[in-house]
């Protein structure tokens, strides 16, 4: 799921402080923004524009952590408007509906370690690739060149 | 970008499997939800109940009037007698509603006020209606929200007593609701072999009579518009097959608990 790569050049001191800043921005956007989930992703998209022309390494980094934010969006908006429904409508709390919540904190969770782990792994300068959001940030970032 | 595309519909995948791997164990029995909200229902229905026992009516003719029918109904329409637990109110409003836990209170005047036992009957049938499909509580959720419910049992705070009465008395449900209710209440007559256009010839009548301040504003302006109410009951109930109606009292017996209620609204 999480892979040490070896990246085109080795980052200097700064690029790896702010690519590891990109990861920390939307660690404690979750920790602000809950239980409302659109507030992680609009941190990392701010930190994205703001380092839009950074170098390729920090780019890199605030492109797939912009990334992974999008599915754990749609996840969270669900689970969100579900439980509102639930709160405001229909009163009653099903199996399915706890199937998801369940499902829900257990992918956000995953994403939350990993996004901890490679914070930790980025600041040291190692270039740590996750599996669908890095291959998606270097589509993403090629078709831009 | 195939390979992105690929890993991306992977972990949607992934996703909805671990999903529908987890509905198959019973969360709602092993959190005990249901059990939960029923106590909630039945302590919330105690301590609202308890706010009409100084009113209360003990007349034994008309309690066993009002159960006979009540017990018809039921009876007819496989509803379990014992979730159905009606008590008559002496008030001047004319009004009936529905509490938390299966608690019907009929104020004395509308018992009064209505032309037959058959308007009667639609009454008790609409708020049966919304007993059994459970209206009452998803109200109170959410109007005054699940943890105020909560605190209000564990504070015994009288205040909320009183405000979660004034929301359940004095305003509509929501409009699906409301019609829900009507639809279920027609199904419910005429299983019990009652004209349900009795239930349209009540509200017809109190919107001729809507300047009447007595008449509590969650029957006269209940959500759908009460034209609309009248005339969808109608169709609904028109469309139906019934078996020949059938009086559930003996007119005397409707006649006597009108009197003996008369009586009782002029003590004192």
């Amino acid at each position: 799921m999480v892979q040490i790569k070896e990246f085109a050049y080795t980052p200097k001191e700064h690029e790896s402080e702010a690519a590891c800043n990109s990861y920390l921005m939307s660690l404690i956007a979750i920790i602000v923004g809950l239980p409302f989930p659109i507030v992680n992703l609009i941190a990392t998209l701010i930190f994205y524009l703001g380092n839009r022309k950074s170098t390729y390494f920090v780019r890199w980094h605030c492109t797939q952590a912009l990334l992974s934010q999008l599915s754990i969006l749609f996840i969270n908006s669900f689970g969100f408007w579900w439980t509102i429904s639930i709160v405001f409508q229909e009163g009653s709390i099903t199996n399915n509906y706890i199937a998801y919540i369940i499902a829900l904190f257990l992918f956000n969770s995953i994403e939350f370690i990993a996004t901890i782990y490679t914070a930790i792994q980025t600041r040291k300068g190692i270039h740590v690739e996750w599996w669908f959001y890095g291959t998606l940030a270097t589509t993403f970032l090629n078709s831009k060149k | 970008m195939k390979k992105s595309l690929f890993q991306g519909i992977i972990i949607a995948l992934v996703f909805i499997s671990i999903w529908l791997c987890l509905t198959q164990i019973k969360w709602v029995s092993i959190f005990e939800i249901e059990k939960k909200t029923d106590r909630l229902e039945k302590e919330l229905g105690e301590l609202l109940i308890k706010e009409f026992e100084k009113t209360k009516i003990e007349n034994i003719f008309v309690t066993n009037t009002i159960d006979s029918l009540v017990t018809k109904i039921c009876k007819a329409n496989q509803i379990d007698r014992k979730n159905i637990k009606p008590q008559i109110i002496k008030n001047q409003e004319i009004n009936a509603l529905a509490l938390p836990d299966g608690h019907l209170i009929i104020y004395s005047s509308l018992i009064s006020k209505t032309k037959s036992q058959e308007e009667l009957a639609a009454i008790i049938c609409h708020e049966i209606a919304h007993i059994q499909l459970n209206h009452i509580m998803k109200k109170l959720i959410t109007e005054v929200g699940l943890s105020v419910l909560i605190s209000s049992i564990t504070g015994n705070n009288s205040e909320s007593t009183g405000e979660f009465l004034k929301i359940i008395s004095s305003s509509a449900f929501d409009r699906n609701l409301e019609k829900d209710a009507d639809l279920n209440a027609i199904d419910y007559l005429l299983k019990a072999k009652i004209n349900p256009e009795a239930l349209a010839n009540f509200l017809y009548a109190l919107s001729i009579d809507k300047n009447n301040d007595v008449i509590n504003l969650s029957w006269i302006s209940s959500h759908p518009e009460l034209e609309k109410r009248v005339n969808y009951i109608i169709k609904y109930s028109k469309d139906k097959e019934h078996a020949k109606f059938q009086n559930i009292l003996n007119n005397s017996t409707w006649e006597k608990l009108k009197a003996e209620l008369n009586k009782i609204e002029l003590e004192n």
